[in-house]
Parts: structure tokens; C-alpha cells; sequence
């Protein structure tokens, strides 16, 4: 058989107490990055971008950091809620709340109807099948062009503004209003997740992650908490991809592209599976990464793949895992076990 | 509608009347960006656009004697990317002169974003929809559109295959290639020729022999490639493998130029009719400066990317410094109606839909062992302009 | 006259034999090594712009076939024995990142050695021209693609049926203990099965070159058709990818008369209908 569970990554794995206090840090050091984010970077549409995939990046986290669940889906989910909240907006003059709560909405769904499809199989197969539907709803997008643009994209998304009636509450035109906007619904959900994380539910994931045949055996329903996580994982990518449209003003068709699923997991896999500040770290670190050597050097994407696989054989935690251990101040690796036999 | 042939000699006569540089002095350094598929999947092409601007930028220096700065965005192939830099660059730094992008659904979206600010964006990207249905005050676009890339290459092949009478098309089943497939159908129904059947295939395909099969069953005369890029390389390879070339003629009314002319290899070109926006070969006195500039500066022969964003970065430099609005409506009101000598030829900015008026030409490919040099692999058979009338054009600005 | 769609299965089963080729390597080294090979596409490329370099320098593509894909099997065990050795043991998620790393890096060494341009390969001299039955040809050069790949499928099925070499890769599909108590060298066993499912990678690159040449970003789309090829023959099985290549072959060929546009999309549809229905395809073991 050839289904195998997910190592536990260095962070997740460590004894709580260290952990409650690191917690308390890092959601403190999340605020802190947030306040800098627009300041310290030349620009504040910059700093949304990487909120935005930031965003995604939990999402992907809460999958496969938290539940050890490698899906090739998130496209599907990133493109959906940004071809919804975008419709909803041109077609039904729908303002930012309901935009964003459709998009939540429409992503949750469709990852509840996902989610129940590949939960069906394991390991390799689940990899497989999000693959596959990645592809369908990336061909069924190119094909539906009436509606989404096709390959032109989806033109003249609005970026409404909060308002109450016809009254205009807060204004998101500008760069850093619209910053603001991002990083506050990133600080609820990265609280919420965060919250979500050390509850029970949580510990029945990393259960789940490490043993599932132990968690259910244990009397859990693995397959419900398995399509749980993927609702709420769904929800929060739509989420994201739904800021993305209104940032850009723009849905290209790449948001729905397997490229864009693989995009959005090498941020949470060089940020550090299993930390949800990792997350932010690793949307940060790709993003500027690009910004900054892009232009200098075209063919920067090499250091990328190089990237990916230090951190599978040097660094399994990621940036997130080496900062803590840094932090940590321990000289001692937790994870020896790569090397020869 | 009009339809308007320039004997190529005609255009070959008409002088330069390259801007005079003027003595001013202290004036406002122009900011200049340009948007290019550096990195990613589209570096074929932003490669050749970058150093086009560089060289425009570069010579307007000294031409128009005034500090210029060029900032490169690269898109990393990426519509997503590349719109967010440029709304960067417009907030941050004030930027309002662009130019670039080579995908049509990133033309598109940055000409919104610029339009947004009354800046001045200028493209050579493939979609109608740029001077079309969604054209703006803001962007301009030099590349010819489907209507005339069609009317200039299917009207004269047909008046140089005049027992040609059977037509298939392979088209890709996106909005560029519908575009392209319509106007074939109206030039077939008005010259009574026969459509004898189309394949539509998806924008991703690479495999052509079932197309080619669904070809061959209808026994054209003439098979018309709709598709481009790599896509259409492969459609013409597979083509040729399958012996085609020796059934029937074979037009290419989309391709790249040289550039794609040195992917394919003289053997895959030899005989086979191409579209193309630009022909390094074109004698004209622009084009001929060109050609020295890019072997001097590059030690290469210009490709259409380079072409055309050299072309488009040196326009706007000069209108610029001439009408001295370096940004916004003024400098829009300066490029209506600007007519300059180009690489085609004289070339005229037209002010209802911001279209540039240009020839597109029909080439035929050469044997290898009829080649001048390295790079001549085809020849001139025709050129001309051919534009939707602007009252029956659907951008009315 | 030829029926079009008789000439378009005939076609397919030419295409169906091109992408067992592309496909052979991926599931013998899934079923071997339990390893997924995500860079697979990337070898292939490889094995094109080899084809090209060799052909440019010699003229001769007779030596490209024997030596672009044993040029990608050297790299390939290079690889193997500094860096894929290390994560075998590595749950299939790290195996996945490692190489999309790999393929990434490749993908951009190539721009780098052979430019952004893509490179056309020109047909070998003795095969070109084509047959022609009734209304439709068929190039001399893919009815010799269909015989050399049933020639490699042949001495495939021999080598792991009939050899010892064969035993222990199949032995060693069941369970890697086996092996190592028969007292063989297991690692030695991954090193030369890792090659020879790349050098299959870079061999299919090699044939696919004077069809469609040599581009750099063609890796993600040859990856794709080997995942779906590998899924519905059934991961790990040899005659199932030759079967299901084969189908995939036809239905794609037929689709292009019948319903194009959506080609693409049936396709990756059946590789989610064979995952949930009999997810170990339709030859695999259970």
C-alpha cells in the first residue's frame, strides 16, 4: 500500500507550552508585520498582493499543514471567487460585503462538493484527483467565455466602497485604504484560524495528519473533519481570489490554472507547513522575491526550484521552522532524519 | 469600409521625416515604462520588445537631447503580476507613459488601469477588442487587427492562386481566433470561393494530426492556419510531416515573423504563405535605419517584437517632446492623427478608435539555397492596409 | 474513399503508441520506487533539445536516438544518487516538491543554454515523405514511431518478464524487504530503474522532437498527459499504460471530428472517473 501520512514538520510537533507562548508572539508579530507592511515595502499594492496570497497560503496551510491533505485544488477555488464576487458585482450591482460574501460562500460550496469527490481517495489518488479537477474547471472557465472573459480575462471589476444604503462609508480607492481593507480580514481570519487550530477540532486534524487510521479508530469521523477543512479551506481561497479581482480590477484566466494551485503551494510550503505565520512568511519571501529579481535577472524562477528543494532536504519547516529554531536558540535540529541509509 | 493598397514601391519612395531634435533644454525628465514578458512563459517575445525600447530609449537621448528614464515591469508571464505593477508604478512614481504587454488579456487590463489615470498606453497585442469594444482615450495599439491581417493576406493569395477555389481553416476556439475565422468567412463568401470546412481546437493543443486529418478529408486547396505561437509552429511541422504542402497551398495569416521563421527552419518555411506585421526586409527609410541600429547595437537582424516596441517607445518619445506634454490628454490630443514614417512605411495613428494605420504583409517563403543571407527566408508578395471603416467600428471615442 | 473516422482511429493508435512512450518511464518508476516523478515532462524536454544539439552537430539523428536518451538516463542516475536517493523514504508530498524543483530548474537551464526560441528538428532523411491510402497520407516517419515504440514495448515486457533484473523490479514493487533479503543491492536496483524510466522520459523527447520540436515550456503539458495516461492504465502498471495510452490516443484523434473543444476536458474528466471508480485504473493491482 502506498498511502504514507505526513511527517510531523519541526513546529507543529513541539511541546505546547513553548508553543502557547510562540503562538501569542507570533499573532503579535502578525500585527506588527501588518503596520510595517506598507511602510518598510515601496508600495502599498505590493504589500495587499502578499496579504492576498498570504491569505490563500493559510488556506493551503490549513489542508496541508494541519490535515497532511496535498491538493492541486486551490485554483479552483481562488478562480471561482474571484469570477463570482466579480459577477455579482457587474451583473447584480452587488456592493463589497455581499461580493465577499458570495465569493465565501460559492467557495465553500464548491470545496464542500470537492472535497467529498477527493476525500474518496488517498494520498497519490487525492493528489491525482485535484489535479484532475483543477484541469476541468480550468477548461470549463475558458469555455464559459461569455461569462468570464476567457482568455481575455474579466474586465472593469469594480472595487466598491463599505456603504450603508447609498451612503459611501469607507472609500477602498485608494492603494492604502484598500491595504487597510485586506490586512483587517486577514487579521480576523488569521485569528479565527489560529483559534480554530488549538481547539479540539484542531488536535483531531494534526490527529488525523499524523495516524488517521489511529484518529478514526479513536471514534472519529475522519472523512467529515477531512470535508470540514476543505469548506473552510475553500471559503477562505475564494475569499482571496475575490480581493485579488477587485485589487487588479482585473480576472485573468491564470487565476484558475493548475499553475496558480502550485503557485499558491510553494508559498505555504517555503513559508512552513503546519504554522500559519510560515504562510505569511512564504507568500512574502515569493512575491518579493520576484519583484526584486525579476527584472534584474530573467530567469529567476531557477532560484525557486532550488528553494523548493532545500527546503525539502535541509529545512522541512520551511522559513518559519528555521526562524523559530533560530529563535529557539537551540543548536539541535528536531528533524535529523534526511541523510543516507 | 475602406480597403486600400499601397504599392510597396510607393512606400519605399516616401522619405523619413524623422523628428529634428529640439534645443530645448531643462525640461522635465521623461519617465518611460515599459511592460515585458521578461521572465516566464512569454520571454521569446519580452526578450526581443525589451531591447527594442532600450534602443528607442537610448537614441531619443541623444536625439532629442533630454533625460529620459526607462523602467522595465516585467510581467513574469503573469496578467496578474504585470497589472499590478503598473498600478504601482501609477501610484507610486506618478508613472503615465507605458507601452508593451504581449498578451492580449494584459494589454487589455493595463489599458484599463491606465485609461483610469489619462495616461498613455501604447501596445502591440494581438485582440480587436483593444481598438474595438473595449478601447479607451488611453491606448493605443500599432499591430494591424484580425480584419486586415485577413483581408491583406487571403485577398492577395487569392489573386496569386487564382485556380484556388477550396478553403479549410484550423482556428482556436477563443475570441482572437473566432475573430480571425469571421472575417476569413466574409472574404470567402464575397471572392465565391468555398469554405470547405473548419477544425477548432483548444488553446492548448499541441497535437495537430486529427485537424490535419479532418483537412485532408476535405480536400481544400488551400489550408488557412488561424492559430499562432507555438501552436501554429506545430500545426505547420505536423503539416509538412503529413505531406500536405505538396496537396495544397498553406497560409499562416497570424505569424511572428523572423523570429518564428528561425524556429520553424528554412526547410519548414520554404513555400508557405505567412501574415506578418513586420519584414526586416521592407525598404523604407525607418526600417533601413532600423536594421543598421539593431545589427549595431545587437549584432542581430530586428524581429517583430523588437520591431514594434522600438517603434511604438521612439513614436511616443518624439510626439512627447514635440507637443511638450509629456502626460495625460495633452499628449493624447498630440498622437490623434499623428502620421510619422515607420517601419512599414508612412504610418498614421487614426483618432476615432486609436488604431495605427500600417501595411501588413504577405510573405512566401524561400528555399534554403535561394537565401541571401541567414535571415532571408522569405519574400515580399504583398502589402497593403485594409482597416474597418471608422463609422462601422464599434469603438467610437 | 477512406472514412474520415476510420482514418482518425488508425491515427490515434499512431498517437496512442507516442504516448505510451511518453508514459512507460513515469509508471515504472511509480511502481518500482513508489516515487512520483514530477519532472518527467522536464526529461522529456531534455530529451528534445538533446535531439536538437546532436542533429545540429552531426546531422545525424540515428545518433541522437541512441544518445540523447542515454545522455538523460546519466543524468538522471546523477541525480538519483545525490538527491532522489535522500527522499524515497519521504512521504510522496516532498517527493512531489523536490521535483517540480527539479523541473523548474530545468526548465529555466534550458532557456538558458538554448534560448527562449523554441527549435524545430527536421525529419530524418530516410523517413521522410509519406504513404498514401485514398484520399489521406500517413508520414513514413510516424508509422516508424508506432513500429519503434512497439519495438521498446516489446523489449520492455521482456526485460522486466523475462529477466532477472525484471524480477527484482517487480519484486521490489511488492515489497522492498524482499528484495533486500533475496540479498541484492536495493539501491542499485532504484539507481538503474530511476535511469531507464528518465532515459524512457528523454527517449519519447527524442522521437517527439521532429513532430513538434523543441520548446521550453512543453514540460507541465507532456507531465499532464503521462498523469493521465499513468491514472487510468493504473499506476505502476506497464500494460496498463500501454492500454490506456492507447485509448487516450483514439478518443483524443476522434475527438478532434467530433467534438474538439472539448478534448481536453473529456480527458482529465475520465482521469477523475477512473480515480473514483477503480482507482487503481483499469490494469493496476489493487
Amino acid at each position: 500500500m502506498m498511502t504514507k501520512t505526513l511527517e510531523p514538520t519541526s513546529t507543529a510537533a513541539r511541546p505546547s507550552r513553548f508553543k502557547g507562548r510562540l503562538g501569542a508572539g507570533t499573532t503579535l508579530a502578525m500585527l506588527a508585520v501588518m503596520v510595517l507592511l506598507p511602510v518598510v515595502l515601496p508600495s502599498a499594492t505590493l504589500a495587499t498582493e502578499i496579504l492576498i496570497f498570504a491569505m490563500a497560503a493559510l488556506a493551503c496551510n490549513l489542508l496541508l499543514g494541519f490535515t497532511g491533505l496535498l491538493s492541486f485544488g486551490q485554483a479552483i477555488f481562488f478562480g471561482a471567487g474571484a469570477y463570482i464576487s466579480a459577477l455579482a458585482m457587474i451583473h447584480l450591482n452587488a456592493g463589497l460585503v455581499g461580493a465577499l460574501l458570495i465569493a465565501v460562500v460559492v467557495g465553500a460550496v464548491l470545496a464542500l462538493g470537492v472535497g467529498m469527490l477527493c476525500i474518496r481517495r488517498k494520498g497519490i489518488y487525492f493528489v491525482m484527483l485535484t489535479l484532475a479537477l483543477t484541469q476541468m474547471a480550468y477548461f470549463l472557465a475558458y469555455t464559459l467565455s461569455d461569462w468570464t472573459g476567457g482568455d481575455n480575462g474579466l474586465l472593469d471589476v469594480p472595487r466598491p466602497p463599505l456603504a450603508v444604503g447609498d451612503t459611501t462609508l469607507i472609500s477602498f480607492d485608494s492603494p492604502l485604504a484598500f491595504y487597510a481593507l485586506v490586512a483587517v480580514l486577514f487579521a480576523v481570519i488569521y485569528v479565527v484560524a489560529r483559534r480554530i487550530t488549538d481547539s479540539p477540532f484542531g488536535s483531531t486534524l494534526l490527529a488525523i495528519r499524523e495516524n488517521e487510521q489511529r484518529a478514526s479508530a479513536l471514534g472519529y469521523d475522519t472523512r467529515l473533519f477531512k470535508v470540514m477543512v476543505f469548506v473552510l479551506s475553500g471559503g477562505i481561497t475564494a475569499l482571496a481570489g475575490a480581493l485579488y479581482g477587485m485589487l487588479l480590477n482585473f480576472v485573468p484566466l491564470s487565476n484558475i490554472e493548475l499553475l496558480m494551485s502550485e503557485q499558491i503551494l510553494i508559498m505555504t510550503i517555503i513559508g512552513g507547513t503546519g504554522s500559519l505565520f510560515g504562510s505569511l512568511l512564504g507568500a512574502g519571501a515569493i512575491v518579493l522575491l520576484g519583484d526584486l529579481l525579476s527584472s534584474i535577472w530573467p530567469r529567476w524562477m531557477l532560484l525557486l526550484g532550488v528553494a523548493l528543494i532545500a527546503v525539502v532536504i535541509f529545512m522541512r519547516g520551511g522559513l518559519w521552522g528555521g526562524l523559530s529554531s533560530l529563535l529557539e536558540r537551540r543548536s539541535k535540529r528536531t528533524d535529523g532524519k534526511e541523510g543516507d541509509q | 469600409m475602406t480597403v486600400r493598397k499601397t504599392p510597396l514601391l510607393l512606400s519605399a519612395l516616401a522619405l523619413g521625416l524623422v523628428a529634428q531634435p529640439l534645443l530645448a533644454q531643462d525640461q522635465e525628465p521623461l519617465t518611460f515604462y515599459g511592460v515585458k514578458s521578461l521572465s516566464g512563459a512569454f520571454a521569446s517575445y519580452g526578450k526581443y520588445a525589451e531591447m527594442g525600447s532600450r534602443l528607442a530609449v537610448e537614441e531619443a537621448r541623444t536625439s532629442l537631447g533630454r533625460d529620459i528614464d526607462y523602467v522595465s515591469l516585467d510581467t513574469e508571464g503573469n496578467a496578474g503580476r504585470a497589472i499590478r505593477k503598473v498600478q504601482e508604478a501609477i501610484n507610486q512614481d506618478g508613472a503615465r507613459l507605458f507601452n508593451g504587454a504581449t498578451l492580449s488579456s494584459t494589454a487589455l487590463a493595463v489599458g484599463k488601469e491606465v485609461a483610469g489615470v489619462e495616461g498613455v498606453f501604447m501596445t502591440p497585442a494581438g485582440a480587436d477588442e483593444l481598438t474595438g469594444t473595449e478601447c479607451n482615450a488611453s491606448t493605443f495599439r500599432w499591430s494591424v487587427p484580425t480584419y486586415g491581417a485577413i483581408r491583406e493576406t487571403l485577398v492577395p493569395l487569392m489573386e496569386a492562386l487564382p485556380e484556388a477555389k477550396r478553403f479549410y481553416t484550423i482556428t482556436p476556439e477563443y475570441v482572437f481566433g473566432e475573430a480571425l475565422l469571421d472575417n476569413a468567412k466574409a472574404v470567402f463568401e464575397e471572392a465565391g470561393v468555398e469554405h470547405v470546412g473548419n477544425s477548432y481546437h483548444s488553446l492548448q493543443e499541441q497535437e495537430f494530426s486529427g485537424y490535419l486529418t479532418n483537412a485532408m478529408a476535405a480536400s481544400p486547396d488551400v489550408l488557412v492556419l488561424l492559430n499562432f505561437g507555438a501552436q501554429s509552429s506545430n500545426a505547420l511541422r505536423q503539416a509538412r510531416n503529413f505531406g500536405l504542402n505538396d496537396q495544397m497551398d498553406i497560409l499562416m495569416v497570424w505569424s511572428a515573423g523572423l523570429d518564428q521563421f528561425e524556429e520553424l527552419g528554412a526547410a519548414n518555411v520554404e513555400g508557405i504563405y505567412f501574415g506578418a506585421q513586420y519584414w526586416h526586409e521592407v525598404d523604407t527609410p525607418f526600417n533601413n535605419e532600423l536594421v543598421a541600429a539593431v545589427r549595431d547595437a545587437y549584432d542581430i537582424t530586428p524581429t517583430y517584437p523588437l520591431a514594434a516596441d522600438y517603434t511604438m517607445t521612439r513614436v511616443m518619445l518624439e510626439v512627447a517632446d514635440q507637443s511638450g506634454a509629456s502626460t495625460g490628454p495633452a499628449l493624447i490630443e498630440a498622437l490623434e492623427g499623428y502620421t510619422y514614417q515607420g517601419p512599414t512605411g508612412e504610418e498614421t495613428i487614426r483618432a476615432s478608435d486609436h488604431q495605427v494605420i500600417k501595411d501588413y504583409y504577405l510573405l512566401q517563403g524561400k528555399a534554403q539555397d535561394e537565401m541571401d543571407d541567414d535571415d532571408d527566408y522569405a519574400d515580399v508578395i504583398s502589402a497593403g492596409q485594409s482597416f474597418v471603416a471608422p463609422e462601422d467600428s464599434p469603438c467610437q471615442l | 474513399m477512406l472514412n474520415v473516422y476510420l482514418f482518425q482511429v488508425l491515427n490515434g493508435l499512431g498517437l496512442g503508441m507516442i504516448y505510451f512512450l511518453i508514459s512507460v518511464g513515469l509508471t515504472l518508476i511509480f511502481g518500482l520506487l513508489n516515487f512520483v516523478n514530477f519532472a518527467h515532462g522536464a526529461f522529456f524536454l531534455v530529451g528534445s533539445y538533446l535531439c536538437y544539439t546532436l542533429v545540429s552537430l552531426t546531422g545525424n539523428f540515428w545518433l541522437a536516438l541512441v544518445a540523447g536518451p542515454l545522455l538523460v538516463a546519466l543524468l538522471a542516475w546523477a541525480l538519483e544518487r545525490s538527491l532522489i536517493q535522500r527522499i524515497y523514504h519521504l512521504p510522496h508530498t516532498f517527493q512531489i516538491l523536490v521535483t517540480l524543483g527539479i523541473a523548474l530548474i530545468i526548465q529555466e537551464l534550458s532557456i538558458m543554454i538554448w534560448g527562449p526560441v523554441g527549435k524545430s528538428i527536421p525529419t530524418p532523411e530516410a523517413l521522410q515523405g509519406v504513404v498514401r491510402i485514398g484520399n489521406f497520407a500517413y508520414p513514413y516517419y510516424r508509422l516508424f514511431l508506432i513500429g519503434f515504440s512497439a519495438l521498446v514495448a516489446v523489449v520492455l515486457w521482456l526485460l522486466l518478464e523475462r529477466t532477472r533484473f525484471g524480477a527484482l523490479v517487480r519484486a521490489g514493487s511488492e515489497s522492498t524487504e524482499m528484495v533486500s533479503l533475496l540479498g541484492s543491492n536495493i539501491f542499485r536496483l532504484f539507481s538503474v530503474t530511476f535511469a531507464l524510466g528518465v532515459g524512457l522520459a528523454g527517449l519519447a523527447g527524442v522521437l517527439s522532437a521532429p513532430l513538434r520540436g523543441a520548446h521550453p515550456f512543453i514540460g507541465p503539458e507532456v507531465l499532464g498527459l503521462a498523469f493521465v495516461v499513468v491514472v487510468i492504465g493504473g499506476m505502476g502498471s506497464f500494460s496498463g499504460a500501454l492500454v490506456a495510452g492507447l485509448i487516450v490516443g483514439v478518443v483524443q484523434s476522434l475527438m478532434t471530428s467530433l467534438w474538439p473543444q472539448g478534448a481536453s476536458l473529456m480527458i482529465y474528466a475520465a482521469m477523475a472517473v477512473v480515480i473514483l471508480l477503480r482507482p487503481h485504473g483499469l490494469f493496476g493491482r489493487a
